[in-house]
């Protein structure tokens, strides 16, 4: 592999109980880029995310950052090496105020609460909730919540960026909005893998694309050439044809 | 040291392991179905105790006999406790639940101390001095039936709750209260009779132990310890790892008396406490 | 200068001299006794809540760490005749270091197991100090030798200078509460009790954190228990590392208000108040009648008022100073 691969996943497997959720899940993510992950539910893309965020351990396998490998690291270690991620279904501190939430992620790399503050408002800035800051994280609208969870990921300055379904129930504006912001991300230097199951933004977005299903990669490409591949339409489609 | 010793010690503890479990079994009950950690457990013991010390006394009954008034009793102090006490807490943080149960115990613990005073209390029965001797070891029948009512007991909880409905329903909304509501099963009923079982199976240790234990205010504390112990080893809201831990810590504590001294028994329990939570904290019969 | 003049800043500057000449006012020896207890349970139940307020971790054992404190002073200052004034430090210390393997079993762990823990710690640390007869008398408890007036080794023959140095050290875990509060600590702290999973995924090493904050938790109790032993002379396993003093300590911040920095201060106030009241009420006469009477209050603040009273006492500072005159005000 050569030197602009930033993540690298080998061999990853995970077994909760009776359900094999990922098998021998391997794959890269390129310095700069926007890798899209994309499959029908449970194919085990948000295990995936766990898994390399050390919310899990592996059973098998490993994962790799910037070289250095980082399997079974808990989350905290993960993400002072660089990978911060969001989570499916957003996490806020409710109680906390918009800009208390973000000050969590800026003090990371600021320890002063000062300069962790100032670095905060800037953050809010680039997502864009500098009007909310000093709402309560608990009250805010759905589009807001999800802003948010980006603006905390971002505040810990990391290199790459896991967004779990961060546009789930937006609207077709909002999604929009959404592209440009992670767009803009990512021309500022940011490596992102996106999972999505709103097919015009992954496909709009990535620079390639991943196919999960049941937890096994049975696709990988540019997304031109995964929305006409037969084996990722049978994967969304297969439920019907299973059973007929 | 010699062989007979050690088999005393280690019979003691078995006999006395039963009780541990009794006690241990009512506070994983309620933790199991009501996810509430019960400090006060200890002090349903010691209720159950002075019942039958005062039936005993006042009326002559039969302290095993009288487990038949002092268990509905209990259940029905359960079934209050949970009602008034419990409910309102039952999705508050932790704090609240872990200080309203420290609560009730230090009320439950100083109205026994207030009404009854201080002094310690014995019962004397017709048994209480019988003893079997078997190859230079001595067996208190007062122990052997404490031991082997526990067992009864616990044996008739666990087919309750394994062959009955109503003891079916008690574990499926143990294991998840949503899916049983789904299943018709209404969640606050069987909070009510988690809470009274499992007062009235500690309340029972009590009864079976009078014959042979000092009844004072504060006795529970000392249960309650070693029962929290037992509950984490056997893994929480486990009934039969309750009773396999129970064995091991009953065991431990006597040969630990054993061999460092009847006030250290207690420091032997607690370093099971660290080595379980050390190595494995989801108990026997957790996935790791 | 209109910082210092308005109602924020004068307020509690004259609440310090009141606290100040207090003791000067009271008619007897007994009430600056009173005092004295009062300001150790504020000591007391500040350190308690940084890991059971801000770390949200309860501590049923805090006595484990007030009782080391003050066992490992008294043995040292009997033994060697070392000034209290350092061996403060040393239990302080040795407290410190046995909550760190408690709060490394028990903080990598979900569930109710560091309350658990922390009785087990208390309760066989008093064992083992009862065991250990040769060293530690068992029973009958250690005495400090009386040396008159000594204030090298922290004995005086009137209770005010006792209450001035209580006092200090009430005001310093006051501040060093506020401290923690305002740094990465107290905001990671904050954030693991409001979802520990998003606080983790953000960097935060939620073990070390909670133990950091009962590191500091105990060094504090420990240094208290110092202090204790050389006020009173004497003390026993049953009293310094008995579960009543530790359930005593965190109703102390509960009734106050956890995870506020003034809360367990007003807790201890108005803790004493209500043991000596219920001490005058009852005479002594019906044991066990008064701590029915705290457990209770315990039960009753959980179900009404699980918060504490600080929210009150919050809304009434602000009422008072807002109708205070201020530099502004006299202007207009």
């Amino acid at each position: 592999m050569n030197e602009s691969v930033l993540l690298e996943v080998e061999g990853l497997a995970k077994r909760f109980g009776g359900v094999q959720a990922v098998v021998g899940l391997s794959f890269y993510v390129r310095t700069g880029e926007i890798l899209g992950v994309i499959g029908p539910n449970g194919s085990g893309k948000t295990t995936t995310f766990n898994l390399i965020t050390g919310f899990y351990p592996p059973d098998r396998g490993l994962v790799r950052f910037a070289g250095e490998e980082i399997t079974g690291l808990r989350p905290y270690g993960v993400c002072s090496r660089g990978i911060c991620r969001t989570f499916q279904i957003a996490k806020p501190f409710r109680e906390l105020t918009v800009f208390r939430n973000v000050l969590m992620g800026t003090l990371l790399r600021h320890p002063n609460p000062a300069a962790a503050s100032a670095r905060a408002e800037e953050v809010l800035r680039l997502v864009g909730l500098e009007g909310r800051a000093h709402t309560l994280a608990g009250s805010l609208t759905t589009i807001d919540q999800r802003r948010l969870e980006v603006a905390r990921a971002l505040g810990t300055e990391p290199r790459l960026l896991l967004l779990d379904e961060t546009m789930a129930g937006l609207t077709p504006t909002e999604v929009e909005e959404a592209i440009r912001l992670i767009a803009r991300l990512r021309d500022q230097g940011l490596t992102v893998v996106v999972v999505e199951h709103v097919m015009r933004a992954v496909m709009s977005l990535s620079d390639r694309v991943v196919v999960l299903d049941q937890g096994m990669k049975i696709a990988e490409g540019k997304p031109k050439e995964i929305s006409s591949d037969p084996r990722v339409i049978q994967a969304y489609l297969g439920a019907e044809y299973r059973h007929a | 040291m010699d062989l007979t010793t050690i088999l005393q010690g280690l019979l003691t503890g078995i006999l006395m392991a039963g009780i541990y479990a009794l006690v241990a079994i009512g506070l994983t009950l309620i933790f199991g179905v009501v996810r509430i950690v019960n400090f006060a457990q200890g002090e349903f013991v010691m209720m159950g105790m002075y019942a039958t010390y005062w039936l005993w006394k006042l009326w002559g009954i039969d302290p095993y006999l009288s487990l038949l008034i002092t268990m509905p009793l209990l259940f029905c102090f359960g079934v209050l406790i949970q009602q008034f006490l419990f409910r309102p807490i039952l999705h508050a943080p932790d704090l609240a639940q872990i200080f309203m149960t420290v609560g009730l115990s230090v009320i439950l613990m100083n109205a026994a101390l207030f009404f009854f005073t201080a002094d310690f209390r014995t019962v004397k029965t017709a048994y209480s001095e019988w003893t079997l001797r078997l190859a230079g070891v001595a067996l208190p029948m007062p122990r052997l039936f404490a031991f082997l009512g526990a067992l009864l007991l616990a044996g008739l909880l666990t087919l309750f709750l394994s062959k009955t409905d109503l003891g079916k329903a008690l574990r499926a909304v143990a294991q998840d209260r949503e899916v049983s509501m789904l299943l018709g099963i209404n969640p606050d009923r069987m909070y009510l009779l988690a809470v009274g079982l499992g007062a009235a199976v500690s309340g029972a240790a009590g009864g079976l132990i009078v014959p042979f234990f000092y009844v004072f205010p504060t006795v529970g504390v000392i249960f309650v310890l070693i029962a929290f112990v037992v509950v984490i080893l056997g893994t929480l809201g486990s009934i039969e790892g309750a009773m396999l831990a129970a064995l091991i810590v009953g065991v431990a504590e006597s040969l630990g008396i054993l061999f460092a001294g009847a006030d250290l028994g207690l420091v032997v329990v607690f370093a099971i406490l660290v080595a379980t939570l050390v190595f494995k904290p989801s108990g026997l019969r957790g996935q790791a | 200068m209109n910082r210092v003049l308005s109602p924020q800043g004068y307020v509690p500057a004259v609440i310090l001299l009141v606290l100040v000449v207090l003791p000067h006012l009271m008619p007897n020896p007994f009430y600056v006794h009173i005092l004295v207890m009062m300001a150790i349970f504020v000591v007391l139940g500040q350190a308690w809540n940084l890991i059971g307020g801000y770390g949200g971790q309860l501590s049923l054992g805090h006595a484990a760490f007030f009782g080391t404190g003050a066992y490992v002073s008294t043995l040292l200052v009997n033994a060697h005749g070392i000034s209290p004034w350092l061996t403060m430090w040393l239990g302080g210390i040795v407290a410190l270091f046995l909550s760190l393997p408690v709060g490394i079993i028990c903080f990598r762990l979900q569930g109710p197991y560091f309350a658990i823990a922390t009785i087990g710690l208390a309760e066989a640390l008093r064992l083992l100090v009862l065991h250990f007869r040769e060293i530690t008398n068992g029973a009958q408890g250690l005495t400090v030798p009386f040396k008159g007036n000594a204030p090298w080794l922290l004995q005086f023959d009137s209770k005010f200078p006792y209450y001035y140095i209580a006092l200090v050290m009430a005001v310093a875990t006051v501040l060093i509460t506020r401290r923690m509060e305002r740094s990465r600590l107290g905001h990671y702290l904050v954030a693991i009790g409001q979802n520990q999973d998003a606080a983790e995924a953000l960097g935060i090493d939620s073990s070390r954190a909670k133990a950091k904050a009962l590191a500091l938790s105990a060094f504090i109790t420990g240094v208290a228990g110092v202090f204790y032993a050389q006020y009173t002379y004497v003390i026993h396993p049953d009293g310094v590392f008995g579960l009543g003093l530790s359930v005593q300590i965190a109703l102390v911040a509960i009734v106050g208000g956890v995870g506020t920095i003034l809360g367990p201060a007003i807790g201890a106030v108005i803790m004493e108040c209500f043991i000596q009241s219920t001490q005058i009420i009852f005479a002594g006469q019906y044991p066990g009648l008064e701590l029915m009477v705290y457990g209770g209050l315990l039960v009753a603040v959980i179900l009404w008022r699980p918060r504490g009273v600080f929210p009150w006492f919050a809304r009434l500072y602000g009422w008072i100073v807002d109708h205070l005159p201020s530099p502004g005000a006299a202007q207009a």
